[in-house]
């Protein structure tokens, strides 16, 4: 996108040879390959759900990429949300849109709009669902009825792609691609000509398509006893695994080849992490022929054994069997929504803690992070390499085996190590971003919000962890939000086969050079500095984050300071007891802790010995707790809370002004400016001339500082509120809310009725 | 001592609550003033100590192969079962703790079993005097503003002869005479007329509270109408008041058959009459019982707690006091419109509120120093019944009702809300709470003789203040300023884990946001300090091996950060489970000695007079996450260094 807040006049100044349009009357920004398809004037956005006095007129747009808005008057200058560089604060892309309801009220008509459709009645009203769970609302009680009418069909019918290749990603990186090859380009894309030296356009995420990642990956964790096998190249194999993965060196190429039959889509199993003590987490698809089952169940296991320095059990956990199945998630994920921004708030108001316990939600989340920290007690507390298995190997296994990583490993829990986590048991893995985001609408079965449950795991393992991660809730929030911006490969795919061939021919037919990467041409969502300023990115750092980043200064010299020694927090205790058969073990322990809610013993009945998961947990907590080692979630009911900042941020009711834990966040992050602008101060003493005169206190730190909000200005900006850095305004404007009880009832102060009033109210 | 019948019991076993399967196996010993116990376990030292007075309910269940059970419930929310080998000892334990932890009183003999009359820390009598005057309610009318030409001191109750659960300064509306005021006292129930609470200065509007009015189904009382005038004359600025009745309407309405009621608004000229439902002390009761029970549910699904938490209307309650609260900050603070509260005796609800709508409207009452003030002034000295509510004293068990807890929770929920405008943390709340409930203070027990020979919590408190402070605070900050402006959303209130749980340590998190801010400031100052010391070092030119050694000594405050962690969760988790050994961490070595080596020196002397008898409270210091000084590990600082 070329401008961000119309009107942009230094930006007319240059020409844009592929034909940038500003269309004529409104300030619209078009992204390059943008074309405005439908508009219409003299429509008002609703603004809040109870009076209409803030409301804003203007010009409802839509182009192939989004529905805009317009307003006539020029925005307020406070910025009080985000500033997303492709998109205006009114905008939404189509992938975004959930559902476009019209309406008249008049005639007491309602419909749902889908592609290619009619519409019988002139609308006065448009209400869009959107996927980040917004609701937006447009009223056509001064504009041209057929004009409004086109518009809303335009938007259902270019919400509806018939085919992957028309998201506007694919037009936009094309002529993106091209742009950037031409001079101008420096002016366009500054930051990308910054990092741009790089062969990767300065991306340093890992992206797993190539043997020197992984390489690079069994390095780091020490996985000796396993190699990159390339018998996937150009995907022969299985569609949906990556070319290059990681098997156990007693494996041969022709062995893989020819169990991979036997595998639900010849998804051989697939190594994913090691630990220090040489345990691994491999994760595979069943195996569908029950004669076959035990012979390559042996051979796999025997391989993996002999992986394992010490030899010790394999064991398998099933999580078909204990975890809920996708389309449990997607109707928990369905009623979440329902009681925090569909509903009318009244009706959950009583009801609100049953409300979400009805969903499930949590009770799911506890799920995976209980499952997780099982198989996390195996790897790390029973020696044994763990086998995750799933029938297909694309949905709980990515959840899962992610969220262990990030127990385990602390280098998942740096920004660049998270991305490429997900990069690595997401994406690579073959989850399948396309029907579960269900891009194209068309199979509503497929829909599952697995990657949200995982980023909601994350969340609450931050929020027991504040120090942990170097990353925000923010992050995790602006990351779920791009899965609906069509314009990144990340979640467009349901695997790297898929993304390789539709890129591939998205190269023929822009006529990008063979042997350009992939990632050049049409990146990935990692390199955020195509949605979001430098500063603003800064929102994505945790000020309380110790990882390796933070320097100390000592004896003058600024160090790398780690707070502990360990990598990891080895935490072996003993041996494993026996040697028992692994595939037995694995599933005999799993139906006994498969369900989650144990029965209520009677209190303080005295139990006999623990068993040893539970001693391992017993004692982690007994520790003090290891920011750069293992982390268990504590996983009372007390402890699973609802990821508010995700769920609530639209919500008016919800939002808090002035408060909310982002004033503590506004606070931590100046403390830590400061702290860097002292050891910069310092460094000037300190550094190796010596002779350095006093520091100027106006010099100019910036470039190197990664808090938000600045020490120099310590006062929290008025429009700090709990939902910071989204707001409420404007984004949910549930429908006939207008004139209900609720409304006065959240109107103002006067909610109990005087005497007389009583006497006669039927409340 | 003549009610313990077995001063030391032997092989008792101590079950962990959150995990039974482990159980601590020692000796546990009755004294005066504490049940003990203390672990059989060469090298470590554990001992848990539990205050009788502190002790709700003790119940012994039926003898098992493995012995007889007994659990004891604290008003602090501990919970200890422990397994009495022989049922005969059990019995004894059984019968000595309740008689224990339900004290008498004998005014007559000027004995009472209280616990604040033993307590003796080492104070002497001058210091100990000082600390009643360390809080001074009439300061706190004159940071209002007051006296002024709107309000004045009334000496009406003086020797508290109009009523006897008020205090004797009074700040009456200047134009009200005594004949009003005594008039308007005997409309009122217990004499309890409309009197101020707060006073805004700003726009003169002010809260006032009072009991219900005895107007049955018509009686009227001109004083007490022309009470109600004056109020609305003090406030120039308005031409109405707001009378609010804190019950639900159906409350009130059943009170007016008993010739109580409330306010016609017929009868009072420009008042507003509004009804505000928050419950009474008895369902208040029941709920806390029903939300307590689904927090000591054992391994609790996910919708056996979210369920319980539910139907036990908890938070609800919570809601109902704050959006009460609210409604008066706003009525003062938007409208400039002065308030009436009252409930029916308005000592429960009234209290409640008055205090919810002051920490909402004024930021003095969010310090530390200004809670105090505002406990002592809504609840002291307006006669909450606290030895009823708290069951100090053998009583009505129907008089027990949690409502002071609640306004601490309504306290700690804003606190959740907005995390920078407090300058105390939930440590200084459960603090209170425990010493409300402790007896270990006088502030809280309606006895005369208390100023001469109890201690007062509040000055302890103050000068424990570093313990209790939130790092977060800026008084200067805007958004810790004027009138809070809460959400009550449903979705904006938490159960308070931190309070009901907080005996069960494997529940707490193990960080903290508050922990890393402390770490972070400490580096900060250092940096600054090490700047300044490089710019003297510029300036003086010093030489390079002075510098090594001036930065040698400065400590890393991420070490400490390193610390903190450990700090979250007690060294001895596997011993420490539940346990409250209040010595471990400020005692000087030595006074803990005298337990263990005979039973027999755990008699009254020693336990009352003992020179440091923090003891049942000490624990809330090293039980609180928080408790960074005793867990402090000088050697990982250097560990930590030599790591970098």
């Amino acid at each position: 996108c070329v401008c961000t807040t119309p009107p942009l006049p230094q930006l007319s100044s240059f020409e844009y040879p592929w034909g940038f349009t500003l269309a004529s009357f409104s300030l619209i920004c078009l992204s390059p390959g943008e074309i405005v398809v439908n508009e219409v004037n003299f429509v008002r956005k609703c603004i809040s759900a109870e009076s209409s006095q803030d409301d804003l007129w203007g010009k409802l747009i839509c182009t192939n990429f989004k529905v805009s808005f317009i307003p006539q008057d020029a925005p307020s200058k406070q910025k009080s949300q985000l500033s997303h560089l492709l998109l205006g604060e009114h905008d939404i892309p189509l992938t975004c849109l959930e559902q476009v309801v019209t309406a008249n009220d008049t005639k007491g008509k309602k419909k749902v709009l889908g592609s290619n459709q009619k519409l019988k009645f002139n609308p006065t009203e448009l209400i869009l669902y959107c996927k980040d769970l917004r609701i937006i609302r447009f009223c056509f009680d001064e504009a041209g009825p057929e004009s409004a009418k086109k518009v809303c069909l335009a938007i259902a019918h270019y919400s509806h792609p018939a085919d992957l290749q028309l998201l506007f990603g694919f037009e936009y990186q094309g002529r993106r691609y091209h742009a950037s090859k031409e001079i101008i380009s420096v002016y366009l894309f500054p930051e990308e000509h910054v990092n741009g030296s790089a062969p990767r356009g300065g991306l340093r995420t890992p992206i797993f398509d190539r043997p020197s990642d992984w390489d690079r990956e069994i390095k780091r964790t020490g996985a000796s006893e396993w190699r990159v096998c390339s018998i996937n190249e150009r995907y022969v194999i299985s569609l949906s695994l990556p070319e290059y993965i990681v098997v156990p060196v007693s494996l041969a190429d022709q062995d893989l080849k020819q169990y991979s039959i036997f595998f639900a889509d010849q998804r051989i199993p697939l190594w994913c992490w090691n630990h220090p003590n040489g345990s691994a987490l491999v994760r595979m698809a069943s195996i569908s022929d029950p004669l076959q089952q035990r012979k390559i169940d042996q051979k796999v296991f025997t391989a993996i054994t002999k992986s394992h320095p010490q030899r010790s059990e394999v064991i398998r956990y099933d999580l078909d069997k204990s975890l809920p199945n996708i389309q449990d998630i997607q109707s928990a994920f369905v009623k979440v929504r329902q009681i925090c921004v569909i509903d009318p708030f009244e009706e959950s108001e009583e009801r609100w803690l049953s409300s979400i316990e009805n969903s499930r939600w949590l009770e799911y989340v506890r799920a995976f992070l209980k499952h997780s920290a099982d198989i996390v007690y195996y790897l790390d507390g029973k020696n044994a390499s763990v086998i995750l298995q799933e029938e297909e190997d694309r949905d709980l296994n990515c959840v899962v085996s992610s969220l262990v990583q990030l127990m385990l490993d602390p280098h998942y829990r740096s920004l660049i190590g998270f991305q490429s986590l997900v990069q690595k048991e997401w994406v690579m893995a073959g989850h399948r971003f396309l029907d579960r985001c269900n891009h194209l609408k068309k199979n509503e079965k497929e829909e599952s919000p697995l990657f949200l449950m995982f980023l909601d795991c994350v969340w609450q393992m931050m929020n027991q962890y504040p120090a942990a991660f170097e990353f925000t809730e923010a992050y995790l929030t602006v990351l779920s939000d791009s899965m609906w911006i069509p314009l990144f490969s990340t979640f467009l795919f349901n695997s790297p086969q898929q993304r390789a061939q539709h890129l591939m021919d998205f190269a023929k037919n822009k006529a990008i050079p063979q042997g350009e990467e992939q990632a050049v041409y049409f990146p990935p969502v990692w390199d955020w500095s195509q949605q979001f300023s430098t500063k603003d990115q800064t929102l994505f750092n945790n000020p309380m984050y110790v990882g390796k980043g933070a320097a100390c200064v000592q004896n003058g010299e600024v160090k790398t300071f780690r707070r502990t020694k360990k990598t990891y927090s080895s935490t072996l205790r003993g041996t494993p007891a026996s040697l028992r058969n692994g595939l037995k073990i694995g599933e005999d322990s799993l139906t006994r802790r498969g369900s989650l809610v144990s029965e209520l013993k009677s209190d303080f009945s005295p139990v006999k010995d623990e068993s040893p998961s539970e001693r391992f947990f017993r004692d982690w907590f007994s520790r003090a707790a290891d920011q750069q080692g293992l982390l268990i979630p504590l996983l009372l009911p007390s402890h699973v809370a609802l990821w508010k900042l995700y769920f609530l941020r639209w919500v008016p009711e919800a939002c808090i002004p002035k408060g909310g834990p982002i004033t503590a966040y506004h606070k931590l992050s100046q403390l830590v400016d400061e702290i860097e602008i002292l050891q910069s101060q310092l460094r000037q003493y300190k550094g190796p001339s010596g002779s350095t005169p006093f520091p100027n206190p106006s010099r100019p730190l910036s470039d190197q500082r990664r808090m938000y909000f600045k020490a120099a200005s310590p006062t929290p900006p008025d429009f700090l509120t709990s939902s910071f850095p989204f707001t409420p305004m404007g984004n949910l404007c549930r429908r006939s809310f207008q004139g209900t009880p609720i409304s006065k009832f959240l109107n103002g102060a006067k909610i109990w009725l005087s005497t007389e009033t009583l006497a006669n109210d039927s409340l | 001592m003549e009610h313990i019948r077995l001063p030391k019991v032997e092989n008792v076993r101590l079950l962990d609550r959150v995990s039974p399967r482990r159980s601590r196996v020692g000796t546990l010993y009755l004294t005066a003033t504490h049940t003990i116990f203390v672990e059989n376990k060469t090298g470590v030292r554990n001992e848990t100590w539990v205050l009788h007075s502190l002790v709700c309910s003790v119940e012994k269940q039926a003898a098992a192969a493995s012995g007889c059970s007994l659990l004891i419930h604290c008003k602090n929310f501990q919970v200890l079962h422990f397994v009495v080998p022989r049922e005969q000892e059990c019995h004894d334990v059984h019968l000595s703790l309740q008689r224990l932890s339900q004290p008498v009183l004998c005014l007559a003999e000027r004995h009472t079993e209280l616990y604040c009359f033993s307590y003796k820390p080492n104070v002497d009598e001058k210091e100990r005097c000082q600390e009643w005057d360390f809080l001074d309610l009439k300061a706190d009318y004159s940071r209002m503003g007051l006296p002024n030409s709107l309000w004045k001191l009334s000496p009406v109750n003086q020797h508290y002869k109009v009523s006897d659960s008020y205090p004797a300064d009074l700040f009456v509306p200047a134009s009200a005479t005594p004949p009003v005021i005594v008039g308007s006292s005997k409309f009122r129930s217990r004499g309890r007329f409309p009197t101020l609470s707060y006073y805004s200065k700003e726009n003169h509007a002010a809260i006032c509270r009072s009991s219900q009015p005895l107007s049955g189904f018509s009686a009227r009382c001109l004083e007490d109408e022309q009470m109600l005038e004056a109020i609305l004359r003090s406030n120039p600025c308005s031409d109405f008041m707001y009378v609010v009745d804190t019950r639900p309407k159906l409350n009130a309405i059943a009170n007016r058959a008993a010739g109580k009621g409330y306010e016609n608004e017929d009868n009072y000229s420009n008042i507003k009459f509004q009804f505000i439902g928050i419950e009474n002390i008895h369902v208040m009761r029941n709920s806390q019982q029903k939300m307590l029970g689904a927090c000591e549910l054992r391994s609790p699904s996910m919708s056996d707690f979210l369920e319980g938490l539910e139907s036990s209307g908890w938070l609800k309650h919570i809601k109902a006091v704050l959006d009460a609260g609210i409604f008066i900050a706003k009525a003062v603070a938007e409208e400039g419109v002065s308030v009436l509260v009252h409930c029916s005796d308005g000592w429960d609800r009234t209290a409640q509120v008055c205090s919810v709508a002051c920490v909402l409207l004024d930021p003095y009452y969010r310090t530390l120093r200004g809670l105090m003030v505002l406990i002592e002034k809504d609840w002291v000295s307006f006669g909450h019944k606290f030895s009823h509510r708290c069951n100090h004293l053998v009583g009505d068990p129907k008089e027990v009702s949690p409502i002071i807890d609640q306004f601490l929770e309504c306290v700690w929920q804003l606190m959740e809300q907005f995390p920078c405008a407090f300058e105390f943390n939930a440590r200084f709340l459960i603090t209170i709470h425990s010493h409300i409930y402790s007896c270990q203070y006088g502030n809280f027990i309606d006895l005369k003789l208390l100023r001469e020979r109890t201690h007062s919590l509040w000055s302890y408190l103050w000068k424990n203040q570093a313990d209790y402070i939130n790092p977060l605070y800026r008084p200067d900050h805007s958004q810790t300023q004027g009138l809070l402006r809460p959400s009550t959303a449903p979705y904006c209130f938490k159960f308070w884990r931190g309070l009901y749980n907080r005996f069960d340590q494997g529940m707490h998190p193990r960080q903290s946001v508050e922990d890393y801010l402390r770490a972070i400031r400490e580096e900060t100052q250092q940096l600054e300090e090490q700047l300044k010391i490089a710019h003297l070092e510029q300036e003086q030119e010093w030489s390079v091996t002075q510098k090594a050694v001036t930065f040698d000594k400065s400590p890393t405050a991420w070490a400490l950060g390193n610390d903190l962690g450990l700090a979250n969760t007690p060294q001895d988790y596997t011993g420490g489970f539940i346990t409250s050994s209040p010595c471990q961490p400020k005692a000087p070595d030595g006074r803990r000695i005298l337990l263990t080596q005979d039973s027999n020196q755990t008699s009254e002397s020693n336990l009352s007079s003992g020179s440091d008898q923090e003891s049942g409270i000490a624990d809330v210091s090293c039980r609180s996450p928080l408790s960074t000084d005793s867990t402090r590990d000088p050697d990982s600082d250097e560990a930590a260094y030599s790591a970098a």
